[in-house]
């Protein structure tokens, strides 16, 4: 490597964490942690429900909170399937009767592609810290980690989702452990908990995360990131609907 | 009492015909109403229960013993390996008061033609049968049902319009399977129906049951339910209670359920127009008795003088009593006939052909179940005879102030003007 790709890289891969201070700061930074300005990733997912387990390789690209395109590569019989969220729009591509389909708002609820994320995970466009109202409230030890816990409760103006969001972040390199997600009542409803802390692109990321609904124990769906990389210049164009048919990777 | 009475007040009647004629129609027209109007809720509990199972929900139904109440995909009869769909079948169909059973398999999933999609809930049938157990393939306006073998789709008038499609186009369909795919494929808009359920024909598409089974990647032999067809519906309850104990025998654990139990909504609707039969019968008596005791007063007051001139004669106060009810009685009786003569002709008519009072209201729905805007009359057999009881115990009821009052004149006092 030349030195100055080297300096470079090394100039771009300064942790943006230095100056996160704030609660909200730190909550925002871990919203943002796997979505970048752009980014492009390589991901498998696993889901395993009561009755089927299956696993889903898939191509992830994101722009700001506005823009992504996931495309399956695996198993076959998916491949080639592809989802587009523009906007507050969620499009289909379904290369087996090679038709483009929107999604209808009413089916916002429903699971994608048999995960345990919703079509609404995908679409809700604006930044957590837009939402919510955020407050720590513990800050020490736990399992000989210095962790923050955040709890984040909804603005009154606003309409989301969950009643509440728990979230603990180790203080060390400010990464997520888990978030508990409940709903109106009080209940947790699902959670989420993050391992396989490494550096991917240039940042520290959470590698695989689990996610289980608190109604289902048993059931889970895992995302583990292959690979990841952040900022690459990605424009509003690249997610048309003619983008989302095609079969390039 | 003796005969004696009977004929003075039977007499009496002619005295003043046109008085008798109107207290006579008057309890004639009580008989009337009553037994109509409980003919007709009855017809309107008959026509809800009838469309209301008929449409879709078949009078009685066979699941997995863990399908309700999630209705879950995956609680297929007999699990993961099926079951012997044609014997089950032909075992319901085997009990007397079943007379049709068809299989149909469920799904969710999005209806997407050009760039408008609904979401939609599936329906696979085996349009063969299906055409004995629902209406669902009996209310096509539009092209034909779907056929086996065939992606073809038959979708509701709703559901059409909101994908913008017409039978012969070509829609998308998505639904996630039981292995946890996306099932999606092609297939052709067979037909358009219209239940009037506005739910239904928003919500509905019926496929032939194999296309589904595949697109859901299902076997052959699994399905959520089936349906059957019991032409009495009260007689559903107790074909469920046998074909309980008919198919705990298999090897597949099952639960029948008759629509009173699918659809407990109707029977307590039901139930309530049964108690209404009742309030019904008081009031329409209630306001009968003053009529007949307004008209029996003014009888006995202008008979003062007969009547003291009797009980100056050594006649009992209680045969001036008889005699007076004889008479209400013997109105009661000319009251019963002519409600009889009237009522009976007027109810066969509107058994067997209802008024249909469409130029004056449209289709409406009731409890889910879509009502012609008919006046159907279900005959209310047991309520001929209470109303015919009713009008006697009304004109006696009637009579009896007015009796013991004639029966208490005194003679003397009467007779001599003061």
């Amino acid at each position: 490597m030349r030195p100055t790709a080297f300096v470079t890289a090394a100039l771009l891969c300064v942790p943006a964490f230095l100056h996160a201070q704030t609660a909200a700061e730190i909550v925002d930074r871990v919203d943002q942690l796997l979505r970048g300005q752009s980014s492009e990733a390589s991901v498998r997912m696993e889901v395993v429900t009561e009755h089927w387990s299956r696993s889903i390789d898939m191509h992830l690209w994101s722009l700001g909170t506005d823009y992504s395109l996931i495309r399956i590569d695996a198993p076959p019989k998916d491949a080639g399937t592809a989802t587009l969220k523009a906007q507050t729009e969620l499009w289909n591509y379904l290369p087996r009767v090679d038709r483009t389909i929107k999604l209808p708002a009413s089916l916002m609820g429903a699971s994608w592609m048999g995960s345990h994320f919703t079509n609404d995970d995908l679409v809700k466009e604006s930044r957590i810290i837009d939402d919510y109202d955020i407050e720590i409230t513990f800050d020490g030890e736990r399992d000989g980690n210095e962790v923050w816990e955040f709890t984040l409760t909804p603005k009154p103006e606003t309409a989301v989702v969950w009643g509440k969001i728990v979230e603990q972040v180790r203080k060390r390199d400010m990464m997520p452990e888990w978030v508990r997600y409940y709903d109106d009542l009080g209940e947790v409803s699902r959670s989420m908990v993050f391992s396989e802390f490494q550096v991917m692109g240039c940042r520290m990321v959470p590698a695989r995360m689990v996610v289980t609904p608190a109604d289902k124990p048993t059931e889970s769906t895992t995302i583990i990131y292959r690979t990841i990389t952040f900022d690459i210049g990605l424009e509003p164009s690249f997610f048309s609907l003619r983008n989302l048919r095609s079969q390039r990777d | 009492m003796q005969r004696v009475w009977w004929l003075i007040g039977w007499r009496n009647l002619g005295r003043n015909r046109r008085r008798s004629i109107i207290a006579a129609a008057a309890l004639a027209f009580g008989y009337f109403s009553v037994v109509i109007l409980v003919g007709w809720t009855k017809g309107l509990v008959a026509e809800m229960i009838g469309n209301g199972t008929g449409v879709l929900t078949g009078q009685l139904q066979v699941h997995a013993d863990n399908y309700q109440p999630d209705k879950s995909v995956y609680a297929t009869i007999g699990g993961r390996d099926g079951a012997d769909i044609a014997a089950l079948s032909a075992v319901m169909t085997s009990d007397p008061d079943v007379s049709a059973a068809s299989p149909r398999v469920y799904g969710g999933g999005l209806v997407s033609s050009g760039s408008a999609t609904a979401a939609g809930l599936f329906l696979g049938v085996d349009p063969d049968r299906e055409v004995d157990v629902s209406l669902i393939l009996n209310v096509i306006v539009e092209g034909r049902a779907p056929s086996l073998g065939a992606n073809e789709i038959l979708l509701g008038s709703e559901m059409a319009r909101t994908v913008r499609v017409v039978p012969g186009d070509e829609v998308v369909i998505v639904a996630p399977a039981i292995d946890g795919s996306l099932g999606n494929d092609l297939f052709i808009v067979s037909g358009i129906f219209k239940t009037g359920l506005v739910d239904l024909d928003r919500t509905m598409a019926v496929f032939p049951i194999d296309a589904l089974q595949f697109l859901m990647a299902m076997d052959a032999n699994r399905v959520h339910e089936v349906a059957a067809t019991v032409p009495d519906p009260w007689r559903a309850a107790a074909a469920a209670d046998r074909l309980t104990d008919a198919l705990a025998a298999g090897e597949v654990a099952v639960d029948v359920e008759s629509w009173i139990t699918l659809r407990p909504e109707m029977v307590e609707y039901a139930t309530l127009t049964e108690s209404f039969q009742w309030i019904l019968l008081v009031i329409v008596f209630g306001v009968a008795i003053f009529g007949v005791a307004n008209v029996m007063l003014m009888a006995t007051f202008e008979r003062r003088r007969e009547f003291a001139v009797m009980l100056a004669l050594g006649t009992r106060p209680s045969g001036i009593l008889a005699s007076v009810v004889a008479e209400s009685l013997g109105l009661a009786v000319l009251g019963l006939v002519g409600g009889i003569v009237v009522t009976f002709p007027i109810m066969v008519w509107f058994h067997l052909a209802p008024p249909d009072m469409g130029w004056l209201f449209g289709d409406f729905t009731m409890q889910g179940a879509l009502m012609r805007p008919v006046l159907r009359v279900e005959y209310p057999w047991t309520m001929t005879w209470q109303a015919a009881l009713a009008l006697l115990i009304t004109a006696v009821a009637a009579a009896l102030y007015p009796a013991i009052r004639a029966g208490r004149v005194p003679p003397a006092d009467t007779l001599s003007g003061r």
